[in-house]
C-alpha cells in the first residue's frame, strides 16, 4: 500500500517533470530553427507528460485492480500441488470406508425414490387436485424420505471429517507439510468459507484486518503469501516507474518544430471523454446483465414455468422452502404484485394528471411574469423533498386520516396502509414532475398559433382547449408516460404506506403491495444467496426494467416526433 | 430622438392627394404604441380606404406589424404593451372600452407571416372561426362556408377531396391560401397581412398576390411587406414608416414615381433597409 503511494507521487512528479522537459525542449527547438512551432510550447509539454504519466498509472491501476487476485490465485495453485498427495490419500480412504460408502449408496437411492414420489405426485395432482388427501399422505411420505437424507448426509460428512482429521494428523506441522495442511484444509472448505479463510490468511501475511482463527495452516498460507505479494507489489510499482521514465525519453525525442503536439493532446482528451462514457455504458449493460442472468437462475428454479411467473395469481414467496416440494407451485405468481403496483400508480395519475396539467396550462398561459417567477420554483421545490418524506407523511398522517374517514363511512375494514394513502402521496409526489414536463411541451407550442386563434377572435381559454392543447397532446401524453413510469418504480413511499399483503384486489382502501416494495422485502433481512425466494427479486426487477424501459422509449419517441413538427 | 419630443400631431407626414374612389374603412388619428417605457409609434394619421389594397413599408423594426396589430387590437394580447390615440372603423371607436376585441378581430381578420395553420384537419380550420362564433346553424351551412371560402381563397380545387387532412400536411403557400381561407370564412370587413409571402418561394407568392388582387373586389385590405415590388405590384395606397413615424402616403405609383421625402426616396432607391 505505502510502496504503491509512494510510486504514484513518484509519477506525478515524473508527470510535472515531463511537462517542463517537453516545454522547454520545444522552446529551445524553436530558437535554434528559428521558425515557429506548430503547437504552443504548453502543448509539447502537456505531450511529453502524457507520456510520462499515462502508462504508468496504468500499470499502477492495474495492479490496484487485480493484484490482490493474482496473489492469491498463485498462493491458490501452489496450496493445491502440495497437496496433491494427501487429496489424493484421502479420496482413497474414503472409497475403502464401509460407512462412508453406506451412506452415499443410500442418499442415492433416496434421491431416486424421491423422484419416483414427485412423479407419482404429478399424477395424483393432476387427477385430483392439490387439495386432496392422497396429495396430503404424498406430501408427508415425502417428508419422511427428506429427513432419512438428511440423516444419511449427516452420517457421511461425519464420516468424511474424521478420515480427514486422521489424515492430517499423520503430517507433520513443519515446512513444506504446513502448505499441504492448508491446501488439503481449503480444498474441504465450503465456498463461502474459502472467503473468511483467505481473509484470515492475508490478515496474519500483512495486517490489513484482524485474523479471526490462528491457525498453523494459516500460519503457512500466509506465510507463502507474503513473498508472492512482494514480489507482485515491487514488480508493479518499478515497471510503473520504467514505464514512465520511458515514456517520458520516447516522447522527448518525437518533439519537433513541425510536430503537432496540439492534436496528440485533442486525441488523448477526446479518448479520455470517450471513456467516461463508455465506463457509463457499460457499467449500465453490466447491470442489465446480471439481472437478466440471476433472472435466468430463478425461472430455472423454478422449472422454467415462467407462465405461472407471469400470470400466477398466488404471490408466497416464502413457502417454497425446498425446491421440487409438491404441491407448492404457484407460489410466485407475480400478477398480485402487478395489479398493486397498477393501482397505485392509477391512483397516483388520477392525482397527478389534472393537477400537473392545469398548473402548468396556468404557469404557462395565465399566470403573469410575477407569479411565475415564484410558483415555478415553488413547484419544483416539491421534486426535491425526498421521498422517505413523503412516505412518513403517507403513513403517519394521509394513511390515518383515509382510515379513520372510511371507519366514519361506515366501512369496517378500514386499515392504515392502503393503497389509497400510497397512491394519493405518490400523486403529489410526481406533480412537479407532469407540471414541469408539460409546461415545456406548452411553451414549445409556436406563439404564432396562438396569435392566429386569436386573431380568429378566439378567447384565452378557446385557444388553449381548440389549440394550444391539441397541439401540444403529443408532447403531454410523452410526459404522462414518463410520470407513470416514475410511478411504477417508485420505492419508499410504497414500501412504507401501502403495506406487505400480495392482495389480489382493486380496492382501493385495502393494503396491497407492489414489485418494489416485494424485491426490497425480498433481499433486505438475512437471506439465502441461492435460493428462489431471493432469486425472484431479481425477475421482478427485470419485469420492471423492461416495463419502465418500454414506457420510456414510448414517451421519448412520442416527444420526439412532437418535437420535429415544430423545430 | 429628437423627433419623439415632439407633439403627435405635429408629425410632419407627407400626405399626397388621393381621388377618392372609395369611402375610407379604417380611420387613425395620433395613435401611438409604447412596449413597456419603449415607443414604438408616434403620432400616426392615417386614412385607410375600403375595398383596396394598402400597403405598409419601411425598413424592419419601424413599426410596421406594431401599427397593423393596432387595427384588430392584438396588441391587447402582449402585455407590455400600450396604445394610444384613435382608430375608427365604419366611424366606431374601437379602441373604446366598449367594444369587445374578440367580436372586433371576427370583423377583421389577420394573415400572419408564417403559415400558421392549426393542428386540426383543413376542413375544420376553415371551419373553426364560424364554429366559435356561431355563424353556421347547421352542417350544411357550415360546409357552404367552407367550400365558398376555400374557393375565394383559391384551394379548393387543390383541396377538396382531402378535406380532413391535417392543415399542416399541406404545402407553404397552400397552407397561407389555407389560413386566408380560414380568415375569409367569418365574413370579416378588412384583412391583415402582415408579411404573408416572405416564407414563400416566388411561384406561391405570385399565386397569392393574385389572390390579394382579386379580394380588393370585396375586402378593406392592408398588407406588410419588405418587398417595394409586390407593393407596387399588389397596393392602390403605399403607406412608409421609419422609427416610428409615418413619413409618407399615398398613391402607390406615386410614392415610387415621385417621392417627395428623403427618407422616403432613400428607402426606395434602396439606399437604407
Ligand atoms: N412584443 C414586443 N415587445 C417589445 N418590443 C417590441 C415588441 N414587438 C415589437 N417591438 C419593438 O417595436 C418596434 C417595432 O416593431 P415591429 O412593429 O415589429 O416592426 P416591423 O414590423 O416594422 O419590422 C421594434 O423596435 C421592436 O423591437
Ligand atoms: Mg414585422
Amino acid at each position: 500500500m505505502q510502496l504503491s503511494l509512494i510510486t504514484a507521487l513518484a509519477l506525478l512528479v515524473l508527470t510535472a517533470v515531463g511537462f517542463l522537459a517537453g516545454r522547454s525542449r520545444a522552446l529551445a527547438l524553436a530558437e535554434k530553427d528559428g521558425s515557429r512551432l506548430h503547437s504552443l510550447p504548453g502543448y509539447h509539454g502537456y505531450y511529453v507528460a502524457l507520456w510520462a504519466g499515462l502508462p504508468g498509472f496504468a500499470v499502477l491501476a492495474a495492479y490496484a485492480l487485480a493484484g490482490t487476485m493474482i496473489v492469491n490465485t498463485i498462493v491458490l495453485d501452489r496450496m493445491e500441488r502440495a497437496a496433491e498427495p494427501l487429496q489424493a490419500r484421502y479420496e482413497l480412504a474414503l472409497a475403502n470406508d464401509d460407512i462412508w460408502s453406506e451412506a452415499e449408496r443410500e442418499i442415492a437411492r433416496l434421491d431416486d425414490e424421491m423422484a419416483a414420489l414427485r412423479g407419482e405426485a404429478e399424477q395424483v395432482i393432476a387427477a385430483e387436485g392439490v387439495q386432496s388427501d392422497a396429495v396430503e399422505a404424498l406430501r408427508a411420505r415425502q417428508d419422511e424420505l427428506q429427513f432419512a437424507q438428511d440423516d444419511a448426509r449427516f452420517t457421511r460428512d461425519a464420516r468424511a471429517n474424521t478420515i480427514a482429521g486422521d489424515i492430517i494428523q499423520a503430517v507433520p506441522e513443519a515446512g513444506d507439510h504446513a502448505l499441504a495442511r492448508a491446501g488439503f484444509e481449503f480444498a474441504r472448505l465450503p465456498v463461502q468459507e474459502r472467503e473468511v479463510f483467505l481473509a484470515d490468511a492475508r490478515a496474519l501475511a500483512f495486517g490489513d484486518g484482524l485474523a479471526s482463527r490462528d491457525t498453523p495452516e494459516l500460519r503457512a498460507t500466509a506465510g507463502a503469501l507474503q513473498p508472492v505479494h512482494s514480489a507482485i507489489a515491487w514488480g508493479a510499482c518499478l515497471g510503473a516507474l520504467g514505464l514512465a521514465l520511458a515514456g517520458l525519453a520516447f516522447a522527448r525525442t518525437h518533439l519537433a518544430v513541425r510536430f503537432r503536439a496540439r492534436n496528440r493532446v485533442e486525441w488523448v482528451i477526446s479518448a479520455t471523454l470517450a471513456l467516461a462514457s463508455l465506463i457509463a455504458i457499460l457499467t449500465t449493460l453490466g447491470i442489465v446483465f446480471s439481472l437478466l442472468f440471476e433472472s435466468l437462475r430463478f425461472f430455472a428454479a423454478i422449472d422454467w414455468r415462467v407462465a405461472d411467473f407471469l400470470f400466477g395469481t398466488q404471490w408466497s414467496p416464502q413457502t417454497a422452502i425446498r425446491p421440487g416440494q409438491i404441491g407448492q407451485s404457484g407460489s410466485f405468481g407475480a400478477v398480485p404484485l402487478f395489479a398493486g403496483t397498477a393501482l397505485i400508480t392509477l391512483i397516483a395519475m388520477m392525482v397527478a394528471a389534472p393537477v400537473g396539467l392545469f398548473a402548468a396550462i396556468y404557469l404557462s398561459e395565465y399566470a403573469d411574469s410575477r407569479v411565475r417567477a415564484w410558483a415555478k420554483p415553488a413547484l419544483e421545490i416539491l421534486a426535491g423533498v425526498p421521498t422517505v418524506v413523503y412516505g412518513f407523511f403517507a403513513l403517519l398522517t394521509v394513511g390515518p386520516l383515509l382510515r379513520d374517514f372510511a371507519l366514519f363511512l361506515g366501512y369496517e375494514d378500514a386499515v392504515t396502509q392502503s393503497a389509497l394513502s400510497a397512491g394519493l402521496v405518490m400523486g403529489v409526489m410526481i406533480i412537479p414532475f407532469v407540471s414541469s414536463l408539460s409546461d415545456d411541451v406548452i411553451n414549445a407550442v409556436p406563439q404564432s398559433l396562438r396569435d392566429g386563434a386569436y386573431a380568429m377572435g378566439a378567447t384565452k381559454s378557446e385557444t388553449i382547449r381548440h389549440v394550444v392543447f391539441p397541439a401540444a397532446l403529443p408532447g403531454i401524453v410523452g410526459a404522462l408516460l414518463l410520470a407513470v413510469s416514475r410511478a411504477v418504480g417508485e420505492t419508499m413511499i410504497v414500501v412504507m404506506a401501502a403495506g406487505q399483503a400480495a392482495n389480489l384486489t382493486a380496492n382501493p382502501l385495502e393494503s396491497v403491495t407492489t414489485i418494489t416494495v416485494q424485491i426490497v422485502t425480498l433481499l433486505t433481512g438475512d437471506q439465502e444467496f441461492n435460493s428462489p425466494k431471493t432469486l425472484s427479486a431479481f425477475a421482478l426487477g427485470l419485469v420492471l426494467f423492461v416495463l419502465t424501459l418500454i414506457l420510456n422509449i414510448i414517451a421519448l419517441r412520442v416527444v420526439q416526433s412532437y418535437r420535429e413538427k415544430y423545430d | 430622438m429628437a423627433d419623439s419630443a415632439a407633439p403627435a400631431h405635429t408629425a410632419k407626414t407627407v400626405y399626397h392627394s388621393v381621388a377618392n374612389t372609395h369611402p375610407v374603412k379604417v380611420a387613425a388619428s395620433g395613435v401611438e404604441v409604447f412596449y413597456a417605457d419603449k415607443q414604438a409609434l408616434h403620432g400616426i394619421n392615417l386614412d385607410i380606404q375600403d375595398r383596396s389594397v394598402t400597403a405598409f413599408i419601411g425598413p424592419s423594426g419601424c413599426g410596421k406589424s406594431t401599427f397593423l396589430r393596432c387595427i384588430n387590437r392584438m396588441n391587447d394580447t402582449i402585455d407590455t404593451a400600450r396604445v394610444a390615440g384613435s382608430i375608427r372603423i365604419d366611424d366606431e371607436e374601437i379602441n373604446d372600452r366598449a367594444v369587445d376585441p374578440v367580436l372586433l378581430r371576427a370583423r377583421v381578420g389577420m394573415v400572419f407571416q408564417k403559415p400558421n395553420p392549426f393542428p386540426k384537419s383543413i376542413y375544420d380550420n376553415v371551419a373553426y372561426g364560424p364554429r366559435i362564433h356561431g355563424l353556421a346553424s347547421g352542417k350544411d351551412e357550415l360546409d357552404a362556408i367552407v367550400e365558398t371560402s376555400l374557393k375565394k381563397a383559391g384551394l379548393w380545387d387543390e383541396v377538396a377531396d382531402r378535406l380532413d387532412q391535417p392543415g399542416n400536411s399541406l404545402s407553404g403557400g397552400q397552407q397561407q391560401r389555407l389560413v386566408i381561407a380560414r380568415a375569409i370564412a367569418v365574413n370579416p370587413e378588412v384583412i391583415l397581412m402582415d408579411e404573408p409571402c416572405s416564407a414563400l418561394d416566388p411561384i406561391a407568392t405570385a399565386r397569392i398576390e393574385e389572390l390579394i388582387d382579386e379580394l380588393r373586389e370585396n375586402y378593406c385590405l392592408i398588407i406588410v411587406t419588405h418587398s417595394m415590388a409586390q407593393a407596387a405590384r399588389v397596393s392602390q395606397m403605399t403607406a412608409f414608416f421609419h422609427l416610428g413615424h409615418l413619413v409618407e402616403y399615398g398613391p402607390t405609383e406615386e410614392i415610387f414615381t415621385n417621392p417627395r421625402d428623403r427618407r422616403t426616396q432613400d428607402y426606395i432607391t434602396g439606399r437604407f433597409g
